[in-house]
């Protein structure tokens, strides 16, 4: 019975603990006047107003850089998907040569420093021409999305027997019929997995896209928000509904996949 | 309908070889069982005829032609799979339509087909349903029928059987040979279970260590096993093997020489009752220790000249423990093997008597 | 289906296209205006597109910093804007990376008395900017509603401070302070070190930080804190600002740029000289600037240039400097306009040009960002409380001539260049001869039966390679080489000095150590913290979906999202953490990020907060995997629920979680984001960092890019080792079992 309590206590504590934060950046998104801050722990009050929320769409430009963040990341997933699912099965279910050497250095991508990859990245995109588009950066959001995603891809075709491809093959499927009509209905959880992270990866990125994109017209929701940020007189009102809108979709999307995030993430790790 | 040749077929994994030369001749609309323990290359010399493998060296030719450059999905093959293999995002009826549908064929057709095989499994019930909702012996249904929709020439089972329980095993292989009666492919069937493979196959092909040892009916090689192996592996209940003095006894002339065994089938043991017939011999006294109902018959089990030997005789009789009865057996369905290499000595003998010969299908 | 598909194609490329219009010539301006002169530019530029419709401006803001780290990048890449706008220090460092253009080269006849001197900053004798206002500069700044006359000495200053900082609702939380300003800011305090003693630079533009002047200014600031309590205890910016608009401050020191803000909130504000200092009487005088335009060196294009330079003289003119001061109160750098009665009779104007009648010109030079870099590192550190001042005084000046060495010096190749070379080229060839098979047959493989397998994997294959291993490649030259700030457009191979240098360090081995503690504390946290939560909501709470789709949500809010709010939270006056402490628990509020162990502290819990739910979802998968008949056993064995825990679940839990585990390791050793956001950049003095932090502030802010890169290969290297060693050991561990 203490146990229950205990239990109960302490899930409520981290509940709090969880999502105060988001309910902080409401109570400022909601602050009528420009201040961060206030000296009282209400999150609404009596001055709370929409204002901010309205002049968020109306005043600025957010509703073209979320016209931008959605065409970039709907891109960016589908090609992440459409590679990571495609490499991950050649790896999963072929022996070639060099694949081990693939398969450990797609590790080894994950432990470097982000820090130093952003210099040469310009240098690449000036020299190919493609700063200030968006090609850019579909180029590079999917490939810094591919490694983790290979892995998981690859961890879960794994786990599919053998024996559905023989099947497949004998009804008459040639080696794409056999990926595009049976593998892919199969692996749907880790499907929806590569697509989320290969959502997240563009959706939230900031630095890369900073570096890109130039033309006001062509912000992402990253740099729309940042730049109501200046180190000394930051709107931190619009910023806050900005923020929160922002995190809107992501949470959307991972509520209703969060089924899918248990066993897929499992497949992987299990099978490691 | 298609006429299947083995030709000197080798086939090695990683300096293992499992398949040593084996030679196979299979007829049109034959039912061949491929049956042995596991590691004798059965499944693999199936998987080899469906172009899942390729063969080291040798050749498998159907209808005279070579498969060697055939890529599976050109070799008209069908196959059900040990685990079934169903496609788990489609249901009953589209995994049974699959292949035809990547032939093109038109809906009307398919749907026709379809519910003509699941008719004939009695699965017509299930169409809608996924593999998922599906019970084991349902799944084995489906799987039948998704290889029977295509309507081959070729039809291959992976021991399809072997997750089903008891009840469900029995019942399974009578419907398989109905059902090679009704669309009459050419099917090999491969197995572990020796009592489907007798009761199922046209002919057996018993392997061990991927080699061929028999080839036959099932009825030549119940009767006239060529080696030990054979003898012990197919039958059920298994066949007595005693060694030692009661060798002696017999009256053939391979029978004097050293280290040979003596092979008798539980059923061939009788109770010593009255005179004896001329090719019945009284090997000596039988002691009782256990007896295992099996309903219309029992099992004793018991020592003979030394030896633990099974007796199989009508239930109907009461015995005790210890009791001692003296037994007899048949010549005729007795054999001697040589203990060096197993070697039936009295494989020609044996022949003389032979079983009425029944037309394929029927065994 | 081959329609669609060209189709989408099509409709792909046509979107992707940049927003440039082929007729039109399009110039790139680059600024860091505040949200009220953006308006204004607008409307100026606005004004210009009218009139040349040939050409339209396209003016993108940065925040200062990120204006200057974007545009290095964009010039060394060989483009960038062809304007770049921002505060007169800049020239410094953009000059001497030869990124901007002498103006002299082409507007040779520009007249340049007509400006004030302070627009058009001179570096080694040539104009590299030009200035459309002048200022920039700090002053008092106080309450009309609260002060009718601002003090003129700093005895003044402490007295009227003392009056007005008061408790008022005795709740034992002070309401209002006397004086509020960034304090932790040198710029901020820098006014104040000519007043006490020597200025901070010698006439060669030198530091000179090891005076007494320097020394008695910090003690001023620690007394006005300490010993007055006239500063609150922690002060960042947006806590002056915040206090200041809302009436709970008295004085505030800040710059012209913030005018704007206060007359929106109707402040009825005055402006003054920041008191002279009783004990010398000496006035401080404010570092006075511009804020102006830059061309770009990499613009050659004749049309384009000519283009370029209507725009910059348009944008400099007096119309535009006039509408700048009649909308936002900026000071005109030309000194016809000065004349003006728009400016005489402007009564901020007028006491704004007062004010810096007593200011020094802003050095611009870029020396100075190591003497800002070393000054701020150790006056935060008095603050906290970790040295003296006259200790400061001393770190200072030797950090600052350490840092202005590190980024002056030309590194030449030395003995190890050969062994570099040597070793470059041995290991080519070893790669090559230990792939030779592996690579012939992966092109072979092209041409086999496998075609279709290497054809799935090459586009995968090639994003890899150009996006990862090209730049690491890249990386591994920069390290050897002598890139730097001096060397930016021509810079060569080296050697092993970074690597040398890095290793002999012990600040690399002090920041390894810190790494490692933040590595471990996280992960420990986030897998115990995840684990329990998922033990909770999978065996005892009911409505398992919704629990689930609550812990998720730390994760799905955006790293720079997480990052902000937290800071927000932990903020030492307006931070609900500190109010939540005050309010409820009656304790003394902290001050989280102005000292070292507890800032760190903060960042670890950002981090824990947004990291404990990816553990929670691979434990409950994990968990999901156990079947149920082994705890019904264990109960029939009379366990209870810590003893079926720690023999059921966790052994069968551990091969799930060990991999996650091991990732997550690797993520958080390499998290830039929130140790950098959190924090600031290090604060307090540069002692929160991680080793990817201070990669990117020695890259990006000190410009020691050579350094940065062999750091991060270290990193590198050591993560590898790492992964390998623990992949060997539960190898072992599997072979074992």
């Amino acid at each position: 019975m203490i146990k229950r309590i205990l239990a109960w206590l302490s899930v409520l504590l981290f509940a709090v603990f969880s999502i105060y934060p988001m309910l902080y950046v409401l109570g400022v998104s909601l602050r009528g006047d420009n201040a961060f801050q206030s000296q009282s722990l209400e999150i609404l009050s009596a001055s709370s107003t929409g204002k901010n929320f309205i002049d968020l769409f109306t005043q600025t430009d957010f509703l073209v850089w979320m016209r931008n963040s959605l065409w970039v990341s709907t891109v960016t997933t589908f090609l992440g998907v459409a590679f990571a699912s495609t490499s991950a099965y050649a790896l999963s279910r072929f022996q070639f040569r060099g694949r081990n050497t693939m398969l450990f250095s797609l590790l080894a991508t994950q432990m470097f420093p982000p820090t130093m990859l952003i210099l040469p990245f310009y240098i690449i995109l000036s020299k190919l021409h493609l700063i200030d588009s968006f090609l850019g950066l579909f180029l590079i959001y999917s490939s810094t999305a591919l490694p983790f995603c290979i892995w998981q891809m690859k961890a879960y075709y794994d786990t599919i027997p053998k024996e559905l491809e023989e099947a497949a093959v004998l009804d008459g499927c040639s080696r794409w019929l056999t990926f595009y009509k049976i593998i892919l209905p199969v692996s749907a959880p880790a499907l929806v997995i590569t697509a989320l992270f290969s959502f997240m990866a563009s959706w939230s990125e900031y630095v890369i896209a900073a570096v890109v994109l130039q033309d006001p017209q062509m912000y992402t929701l990253p740099l729309g928000l940042r730049s109501f940020q200046a180190s000394l007189a930051t709107q931190w009102g619009l910023y806050a509904a900005g923020a929160l809108i922002v995190s809107v979709p992501v949470l959307i999307l991972f509520i209703s996949i969060s089924r899918y995030l248990v066993s897929g993430l499992t497949m992987g790790s299990v099978k490691g | 309908m298609a006429h299947i040749e083995f030709t000197q077929i080798t086939k090695s994994f990683k300096d293992h070889a499992i398949l040593k030369g084996i030679d196979l001749d299979i007829a049109n609309g034959e039912f061949l069982v491929l049956v042995g323990p596991s590691g004798c290359g059965k499944s693999t010399l199936l998987r080899l005829l469906a172009g899942l493998e390729k063969w080291d060296g040798g050749d498998i030719k159907v209808n005279g032609q070579s498969l060697k450059n055939l890529e599976p999905q050109d070799r008209d093959i069908a196959m059900v799979f040990q685990n079934y293999a169903l496609y788990p995002h489609m249901n009953v009826a589209e995994n049974m339509g699959f292949a035809l549908k990547l032939q093109k064929k038109p809906k009307e057709e398919i749907s026709r087909r379809v519910k003509e095989i699941a008719g004939l499994l009695q699965i017509d019930h299930l169409l809608e349903r996924k593999p998922k909702d599906l019970s084991g012996g349902q799944r084995q249904r489906v799987a039948l029928g998704r290889a029977l929709a295509r309507q081959t020439s070729i039809v291959l089972f992976d021991e399809p059987l072997s997750n089903l329980d008891a009840h469900l095993r029995s019942q399974m292989r009578v419907e398989i040979k109905r059902l090679h009666q009704a669309v009459k492919s050419t099917m090999i069937y491969v197995t572990h279970d020796q009592m489907e493979a007798t009761t199922m196959g046209d002919r057996i092909a018993v392997l061990k260590d991927g080699r061929i040892e028999q080839i036959g009916t099932p009825s030549e090689i119940y009767h006239q096993p060529k080696n030990l192996f054979i003898a012990s592996f197919i039958g059920s209940p298994e066949m007595n093997f005693m060694e030692g003095p009661v060798v002696h006894k017999l009256p053939w002339p391979e029978a004097r020489r050293e280290n040979q065994i003596l092979g008798v089938r539980p059923e061939v043991f009788k109770i010593s009752q009255g005179p004896l017939l001329p090719q019945e011999l009284e090997l000596g006294s039988f002691q009782i220790e256990l007896s295992e109902n099996l309903g219309g018959q029992q099992m004793l089990h018991g020592r003979l000249e030394g030896q633990t030997v099974r007796i199989l005789v009508d239930s109907a009789e009461q015995f005790y423990m210890n009791q001692k009865v003296p037994v007899k057996i048949d010549l005729t369905k007795s054999h001697l093997f040589e203990k060096s290499n197993g070697q039936n000595q009295r494989l020609q003998e044996v022949k003389d008597f032979k079983e009425p010969q029944c037309p394929p299908g029927f065994a | 289906m081959k329609a669609g598909i060209a189709l989408l194609a099509g409709l792909f490329l046509l979107l992707t296209g940049s927003g440039a219009r082929a007729d039109k010539m399009r110039i790139q301006v680059w600024h860091q205006m505040i949200y009220g002169h953006r308006q204004v530019l607008a409307e100026a530029i606005g004004e210009f597109e009218k009139e040349n419709p040939d050409i339209t401006i396209q003016a993108t803001y940065r925040e200062t910093e990120e204006l200057r780290s974007s545009y290095q990048a964009a010039a060394m890449g060989g483009s960038g804007p062809e304007l770049v706008y921002g505060p007169s220090d800049q020239v410094g460092p953009f000059a001497t990376m030869g990124i901007i253009r002498p103006l002299e080269e082409v507007l040779p006849d520009t007249p340049w008395e007509h400006y004030d001197p302070l627009a058009i900053p001179l570096y080694e004798g040539r104009h590299y900017m030009l200035g459309a206002l002048v200022g920039n500069h700090l002053m008092l700044i106080y309450n009309k509603k609260l002060l009718s006359t601002p003090p003129t000495t700093t005895d003044e200053l402490i007295e009227l401070g003392k009056k007005h900082t008061v408790d008022l609702d005795g709740d034992g939380k002070i309401d209002r302070y006397g004086l509020v300003f960034n304090y932790t800011e040198p710029f901020f305090i820098a006014p104040f070190i000519p007043a006490f003693g020597e200025p901070f630079m010698n006439e060669n533009l030198q530091p000179n930080l090891n005076t007494a002047g320097l020394r008695d200014t910090f003690q001023f600031i620690l007394d006005l804190r300490d010993k007055y309590r006239i500063l609150p205890k922690e002060c960042d910016y947006e806590t002056a600002n915040a206090l200041f608009k809302q009436g709970k401050a008295a004085m505030l020191i800040n710059g012209d740029w913030s005018w704007g803000d206060y007359k929106e909130n109707k402040m009825d504000f005055g402006i003054a000289r920041i008191p002279r200092v009783s004990s010398t009487g000496r006035w401080p005088r404010p570092l006075v600037g511009t804020a102006g335009y830059s061309l770009n060196a990499n613009l050659k294009d004749p049309a384009r240039l000519a283009a370029t330079l209507r725009v910059l003289k348009y944008l400099t003119s007096e119309k535009v400097q006039a509408l700048f001061t009649e909308r936002v109160g900026t000071l005109p750098s030309l000194l016809s306009l000065r004349e003006q009665e728009a400016v005489k009779n402007n009564p901020l104007l007028r006491v704004s040009s007062e004010i810096m009648d007593v200011g020094t010109p802003l050095p611009v030079v870029p020396e100075i960002r190591g003497l800002w870099d070393s000054l701020r590192t150790q006056y935060q550190k008095i603050l906290a409380g970790s040295t003296t001042p006259s200790e400061a005084a001393k770190n200072a000046q030797s950090m600052a001539v350490a840092q202005i060495k590190d980024m002056n010096e030309i590194l030449t190749p030395d003995a190890s260049l050969g062994v570099v070379k040597l070793v470059i080229l041995a290991g080519a060839l070893a790669l090559l001869w230990l792939l030779r098979k592996n690579a012939l047959g992966f092109l072979k493989g092209f041409y086999g039966p496998q075609r279709f397998v290497y054809l799935m994997m090459l586009p995968a294959f090639i994003g890899i390679f150009a996006v990862i291993i090209y730049p690491f490649f890249y990386n591994i030259a920069i390290s050897l080489s002598n890139f730097s700030l001096r060397t930016f457009q021509d810079w060569s191979l080296v050697g092993f000095h970074h690597y040398i240098a890095t290793l002999s360090d012990p600040k690399f081995y002090s920041l390894f150590l810190k790494t490692v503690v933040w590595t471990l504390a996280n992960v420990f946290f986030h897998v115990t913290l995840g684990v329990f939560l998922a033990v909770v909501i999978n065996q005892v709470l009911p409505a398992k979906g919704f629990w689930r789709t609550l812990f998720i949500i730390p994760w799905a809010v955006p790293q720079y999202i997480t990052a902000l709010t937290w800071r927000g939270l932990f903020n030492q006056e307006y931070g609900p953490i500190n109010l939540f402490l005050q309010q409820y628990l009656h304790l003394s509020p902290v001050q989280w990020l102005s000292q070292p162990v507890t800032a760190f502290l903060a960042c670890i819990v950002t981090n824990v907060w947004l990291g404990f739910p990816f553990m929670m979802i691979v434990a409950l998968g994990g968990l999901q995997s156990i079947p149920q008949s082994l705890y019904e056993a264990a109960y029939l064995d009379k366990a209870n629920a810590w003893q079926r825990f720690r023999h059921i679940t966790w052994p069968l839990l551990m091969p799930v979680m060990v991999p996650a585990a091991l990732l997550g390791c690797i993520w958080t050793f390499n998290n830039l984001n929130i140790v950098w956001l959190v924090s600031n950049g290090g604060e307090p003095g540069d002692q929160t960092h991680i080793l990817v932090s201070y990669v990117y502030k020695a890259a990006f802010n000190l410009y020691r890019y050579g350094y940065a890169a062999a750091l991060s290969m270290l990193i590198f290297l050591i993560l590898i080792g790492w992964s390998l060693g623990s992949l060997r050991a539960q190898f072992k561990k599997e072979q074992k079992s």
